[in-house]
């Protein structure tokens, strides 16, 4: 008699959630966002939809929200114009909260509960590979904005595209070979790479140092430190010991900030000094190391809003007017320009079915895309073969300095600190 | 030989910081024999509030301790009542339970309010150091370490020169005891969460312009915190200085000599050594082990 | 009547009762929600191709393994440990490794995953000897992230931050997850049954003893080391394959994910929620707790929601329903279904003392009267506070020893040092012409050596029988897998009950007995050892006249039987008139030695103890 209450109890309590969860489940468009437009079907049929999860908090929440964005501008500029294969498009939203667990929940449901027609990527490497590991099992098109890690590339997925110029270990050659372009008596002699411990700022890293190592460039210092690292004093005192003439940094946002910073403290001014991710971060990076600690910090960044490429004014000033500011961030413009290419596969294909997925990525690696980053193409296994931009911070402003075509300032600041 | 000392100094300049911060945690682990894993939630949620202090009104965040420590006060003391006291008699396993679902909770209503991302106090002086001969002492962490020892000095005379103190101290060594002598062991031992709680709090403020801080930080800091109590003794509050001193300058020395990435390990490797080989620390008391009988 | 204990959710157990009311549960109730469950969980695939459910029930699956193994050394044997996430990580390296370096197919490196998990429990299981308590959870703690931060920085064998990327399986689309899903199920399946047999066997009623009072499971002969090992490599080695199958499924491994403390945090939270020392709590919390997780994921927004879930509920689970909710359900049905009934726990004892087919202890080799127990230059210091100072005395064999002296003289010490809870600071004891100073605890126990305590203590927990059944003469490998209640080991154990009189309450809760009633189970328990010397602390403390009377005849008795007694009391006309003869510890030294009339006269022993003045009143009458 007890035990048949027990049981009772029981199977009530554990069917529960199961029952909340699955009620919610059906409805849940309500934790997603959709985007401008009505879903009228006025223009040859019902939206269609794309999922996408970010992580809208969490570690990574300041891209994934800039890539949210990027990826809303387009859906309003699509909806706005004739639509995608004469249909409107309608973006579902997930938050994987930076967590990896989540983003693969998020990924199977947007595909096997929401049953969306086309999957865009999320933010970092780290999210990007389990997630792009449940598009590839579903036989799905992946296109991610943002997570250059080589290594993403290296699985052979035939789904997997990667919606910037190069991947990390490429992001510094352009810089690196105007380095070593230099006449004998400016070139540096010694280097140091200190680095956050991070999948996108090792290989840049890395991919520098081989060439500069090759070219005969002395490694003097090198060190790699975790990401909850919060006291940089000691690292830039270690890096001051060895004296090295340029200062190669890996760094996020933090810790970029906090590097320089430290620098600063300690009274340590390399002759060159290049760092990744932060100095693209605009006015934050201004106002958080100061005036003075930015001028000639070169770095890497992938786009520009003064770029002639096709679309970009357009998506500048459809960016301000709908999130205002004066700064676009260059994870909006990634966002974006994943949802270009994925719109000229889709276009050129002509379907969304789940059974053409595969023919949108074969087109893909088959052609060029024109984006707001510029041409972009892939080889085999998804990595872009394009060039990336090279950055510098001249007089309180970010400007491009390389490949000269696409330059906005003419002169490249040769010392750091000016 | 340069680098040498400069390293050394760096460390000792922390560990006057840590110093404080760990304080709190020891005295609290003394009197009720509950490790606070919270602890470390509560040294952020402080820097936090000296954050959003700073932003809006500009205050400098060591001024600002004079605001956070009684709010930190006041918060430990309510927290006490509200969940811990049930607890106390309670096997220990249970505490570090409730205590770490506090941290747990605490994190996730930070990240709700102040968000996920860095954040760090700019304060003018930040940037700007002591030259002593090659020596450099960053300013921050000058100020910062002075204050700590201040602070930590208040809490010296608090307890040895105060009833309330010595009550505090008296129910550390026997709870027994002190309550036939007049002390209100229950209400001390909400005094004392609260207490060190608001050491914590001033150790907040000093924390925020010293390094950028988010809410998953916290993990690092009771890392370190139960690594510096466990080197010192659990209990003894001159244990947790000499302790945090030499982790302070264990971290910096490992950064310097072995690498960054291995520094974080400093404190779990001195958990681990000082609890096999000598469970009481350096300056813990042997108890009695029968005592419970 | 089933017993009240925390096995009470455990119904395949054997009723431990006289053959004659043993009942086979039949496949009542709980079995059959047990099927069904089991039954939903194996068709779904079949059912549904909802990609979203089948992740789900991998994950709840994953998290009912963790809670599962957690809770043999957590629910049963009372070790917290914060550390589990490390097995889900090494398991996971383990498999990424393999297959990526070594090659093959990565399930075919699950299995091996299990045994680096165990190997790594084993690790625990030996830390875990030196420590307990608070020292053991921080060391779990820092035992995790110091692996996280090897895994991070060992990049040349774990790539690092950048993770491992393990190939796609080959298997056709149609086939979903099948394969991960089925794989965790079968795993989850091994650790109930490991789980199931553990509880059913002295292994299980052993760690159970060592949650409710580890030193006293160690006085009567429970192998405590080796019990903590084993109990943390049972709650490894599944998570540590659950941990590989789990990697293969992300099909991405990398040190933050894999070590994460929260995973620790959610496995703890799912074994507290569903019930801690119950078999199916861990299961049905794991399965309330992931998609209680979804929710908080999909419906509110993330990380931070996430966090207040987790961090809330386990605070009102540690603060309202600290023992989960089987077991509450439980005792709050039991409540209402024995409401009203009066208690055992007041009637009075009498009855004839018979001491039945008992064996005879076994045989020593000492002659009678020459020394069973040696103890020389005992001295045991407590920072500068001697408790012992260089005592040195003979316990004879087949004598009733009485150990005497005022408070603070080292008496209790002295027991501490002889059975082992404490390590002296310098000198020697002897037993049976063998120095045992050196032993642990549940070697002296096995060989003949037992104790009761002062304040007494019993496993809680646990009923009466389960009370005496507990202790064990000798340790092997093979007795692990025993069944914990053996039908002669019943019957002995009633036998010894009805010797102290406490038969009828062989059933109750040991934790709601008397003071009084309490003392004769200790009794009891301790003759299940078929001890050579007895070690009774203050046997007459604390109860009332006519069990005092009792206690003495039950010493007598047994002595006649030819078991050696050696009693600390501070009731004079108990000791004076039992014992024969008298030890006397003053300042922690022996002062004196002797008869008790000698001893009673002796100026020494007026001086330190006595008191000049001392008169005995009437001796206990006690038939000789």
């Amino acid at each position: 008699m007890v035990r048949k209450w027990l049981v009772a109890l029981c199977v009530v309590l554990w069917a529960l959630p199961m029952l909340v969860v699955a009620g919610c489940g059906s409805g849940d468009d309500g934790g997603s966002d959709g985007g401008g437009g009505g879903s009228s079907s006025k223009q040859g049929g019902p939206p269609i939809k794309i999922g996408a999860s970010l992580p809208l908090t969490g570690e990574f929440s300041e891209p994934g929200k800039a890539a949210q964005q990027g990826y809303r501008v387009w859906e309003s500029t699509i909806n706005e114009g004739d639509g995608l294969l004469g249909r409107k498009v309608k973006f579902t939203f997930r938050d994987d909260a930076s967590d990896q667990n989540t983003v693969v929940s998020d990924y199977t449901s947007l595909i096997s509960r929401n049953k969306v027609d086309l999957l865009a990527g999320t933010f970092s490497s780290l999210l990007n590979i389990p997630a792009s590991t449940v598009a590839e099992r579903n036989r799905m098109l992946y296109v991610e904005p943002a997570g250059g890690a080589p290594e993403i590339f290296d699985r052979g997925y035939k789904h997997l595209f990667f919606a910037q110029q190069a991947t990390a270990d490429k992001q510094g050659d352009v810089w690196a070979e105007w380095v070593l372009g230099l006449p004998e008596d400016k070139r540096p002699k010694t280097a140091a790479y200190p680095t956050l411990d991070d999948p996108f700022a090792v290989p840049v890293l890395e991919g520098i140092r081989e060439k500069f190592e090759a070219a005969g460039i002395k490694t003097v210092q090198k060190s790699t430190y975790p990401a909850d690292t919060s006291n940089f004093d000691s690292i830039a005192n270690a890096v001051k010991g060895k004296n090295p003439d340029v200062v190669v940094h890996g760094a996020t946002f933090a810790d970029g900030v906090g590097f320089v910073r430290a620098m600063k403290k300690v009274g340590f001014k390399p002759k060159m000094f290049f760092e990744t991710s932060a100095p693209s971060f605009g006015d934050q990076y201004i106002k958080g190391v100061g005036k003075d600690a930015t001028e000639g910090v070169f770095y890497a960044v992938s786009h520009t809003p003064e770029a002639q490429t096709p679309g970009n004014e357009e998506f500048v000033a459809k960016y301000k007017e709908m999130f205002g500011g004066t700064e676009v961030p260059e994870d909006a413009a990634d966002a974006f320009a994943t949802a270009q290419v994925i719109q000229a596969a889709v276009e050129a294909v002509g379907s969304v079915e789940r059974k053409d997925q595969t023919k949108l990525a074969d087109w893909l690696r088959d052609n060029k895309v024109d984006t707001i980053l510029g041409p972009l193409s892939w080889d085999e296994a998804g990595r872009p073969e394009g060039e990336f931009l090279i950055g510098q911070w001249q007089d309180g402003k970010p400007e491009v300095v390389l490949p000269k075509d696409v330059a906005t300032s003419d002169k490249i600041v040769e010392k750091y600190g000016g | 030989m340069t680098e040498f000392l400069q390293t050394i100094i760096l460390g000792l300049l922390i560990g006057g910081v840590y110093a404080l911060l760990a304080a709190g945690l020891t005295l609290i682990f003394g009197v009720m024999n509950v490790i606070n894993v919270a602890h470390g939630a509560f040294l952020i949620l402080a820097a936090f509030v000296t954050w959003t202090l700073w932003d809006a009104t500009g205050l400098d965040p060591l001024l600002a301790v004079i605001v956070t420590t009684p709010l930190m006060f006041g918060f430990g003391w309510l927290l006490y009542n509200a969940t811990i006291r049930p607890i106390r008699k309670a096997p220990p396993s249970s505490s570090v339970l409730l205590t770490f679902s506090l941290a747990l909770v605490i994190e996730g209503v930070m990240g709700l309010v102040w968000g996920n991302t860095s954040h760090a106090v700019r304060t003018p002086y930040f940037d700007q150091s002591f030259d002593v001969g090659d020596l450099f002492l960053p300013k921050s962490q000058v100020y910062g370490c002075l204050l700590a020892v201040g602070v930590l000095a208040g809490l010296w005379g608090f307890l040895t020169k105060t009833w309330t103190g010595r009550a505090i101290r008296a129910s550390a060594v026997n709870p027994q005891g002190a309550e036939l002598v007049g002390v209100n062991v229950a209400a001390v031992a909400a005094m004392t969460f609260a207490v060190g709680v608001a050491v914590t709090g001033a150790g907040g403020s000093i924390v925020s312009v010293l390094y950028p801080f988010l809410p998953g930080s916290h993990y690092v800091w009771i890392s370190r915190l139960l690594g510096i109590i466990v080197l010192g003794g659990m209990g003894s509050l001159p244990g947790a200085v000499v302790g945090a001193l030499l982790l302070g300058v264990g971290e910096t020395m490992t950064t310097t000599y072995v690498g960054p990435e291995w520094a974080t390990a400093v404190p779990f490797v001195v958990i681990f050594v000082v609890l096999l080989l000598r469970p009481q620390g350096l300056l813990g008391a042997r108890l009695r082990e029968d005592v419970a009988l | 009547m089933k017993p009240a204990s925390a096995s009470a959710a455990e119904t395949s157990v054997d009723a431990p009762a006289p053959a004659s009311s043993r009942r086979r549960l039949p496949l009542g109730g709980w079995g059959l929600l047990v099927l069904a469950g089991a039954a939903f969980l194996i068709a779904f695939p079949f059912a549904s191709d909802d990609l979203f459910w089948q992740n789900m029930i991998i994950l709840s699956t994953l998290f009912a393994i963790g809670a599962v193994g957690l809770n043999i050394i957590s629910g049963w044997g009372g070790y917290i440990s914060l550390g589990q996430s490390a097995f889900v990580g090494v398991g996971a390296y383990t498999v990424g490794l393999g297959a990526l370096k070594i090659g093959g197919d990565p399930f075919v490196w699950v299995p091996v995953a299990g045994l680096v998990a165990g190997l790594l429990a084993l690790l625990m299981g030996l830390i875990a000897m030196r420590t307990r308590g608070h020292s053991f959870v921080i060391l779990t703690i820092g035992f995790l992230f110091l692996l996280q931060l090897i895994a991070i920085n060992w990049d040349e064998l774990t790539n690092g931050t950048q993770g491992l990327s393990l190939p796609i399986p080959m298997w056709d689309i149609a086939y979903q997850y099948w394969p991960f899903y089925y794989a965790l199920l079968a795993i989850l399946g091994l650790a109930l049954l490991t789980a199931w047999r553990i509880r059913r066997t002295k292994f299980g009623t052993g760690l159970i003893a060592m949650r409710e009072d580890e030193d006293k499971a160690a006085t009567v002969g429970v192998n405590t080391p080796v019990y903590k090992m084993l109990g943390f490599v049972a709650s490894g080695v599944f998570l540590g394959m659950a941990g590989g199958v789990y990697a293969y499924y992300l099909a991405f491994i990398d040190p933050r994910g894999m070590f994460d403390i929260v995973i620790s945090v959610q496995i703890i939270l799912c074994m507290l929620l569903g019930g801690r020392g119950t078999l199916w709590g861990p299961v049905l919390g794991a399965f309330l707790i992931e998609p209680l997780n979804e929710l908080a994921n999909q419906q509110m927004g993330g990380g931070n929601s996430r966090l207040l879930i987790f961090g809330g509920l386990m605070a009102l689970v540690v603060l309202f329903l600290p023992r989960g909710i089987i077991p509450t359900l439980q005792e709050r049905l039991t409540a209402r279904r024995t409401r009203g009934q009066a208690g055992l726990v007041g009637a009075r004892l009498d009855g004839p003392l018979v001491i039945g087919e008992r064996t005879a202890p076994a045989q020593t080799t000492v002659a009678p009267g020459a020394p069973l127990l040696e103890v020389t230059g005992l001295s045991k210091h407590f920072g500068g506070i001697k408790a012992l100072d260089d005592a040195s005395f003979t316990v004879p064999q087949g004598s009733i020893t009485a150990l005497i002296g005022p408070n603070g003289s080292g008496k209790t010490t002295a027991f501490n040092l002889i059975d082992g809870t404490m390590t002296a600071s310098a000198g020697e004891v002897w037993l049976e012409g063998r120095r045992i100073d050196g032993f642990p605890p549940y070697r002296r126990a096995h060989m003949g050596l037992a104790r009761t305590f002062q304040i007494t203590r019993l496993f809680r927990e646990m009923t009466v029988l389960e009370n005496v059944v507990a202790p064990l003469r000798s340790f092997s490998w093979r007795q692990l897998n025993a069944s914990a209640i053996r039908g002669d080991e019943a019957a002995r154990a009633e036998e010894l009950l009805t010797f102290v009189g406490m038969e009828r309450f062989r059933d109750q809760q040991a934790g709601a007995l008397s003071y009084g009633q309490q003392k004769l189970v200790e009794l009891a328990q301790v003759l299940m050892l078929d001890p050579k010397l007895i070690l009774l602390d203050e046997p007459a403390g604390g109860i009332n006249p006519t069990l005092i009377a009792r206690m003495g005849e039950m010493i007598r008795t047994l002595n006649r039987q030819g078991t050696t007694f050696l009693i600390v009391e501070h009731n004079m006309p108990f000791v004076l008139g039992l014992c024969d003869p008298v030890l006397v510890l003053a300042r922690g030294a022996c002062i004196c030695e002797g008869a008790p009339d000698h001893v009673q006269k002796d100026p020494r022993v007026l001086d330190a103890y006595l008191g000049e003045d001392f008169v005995l009143e009437d001796a206990v009458e006690v038939a000789r």
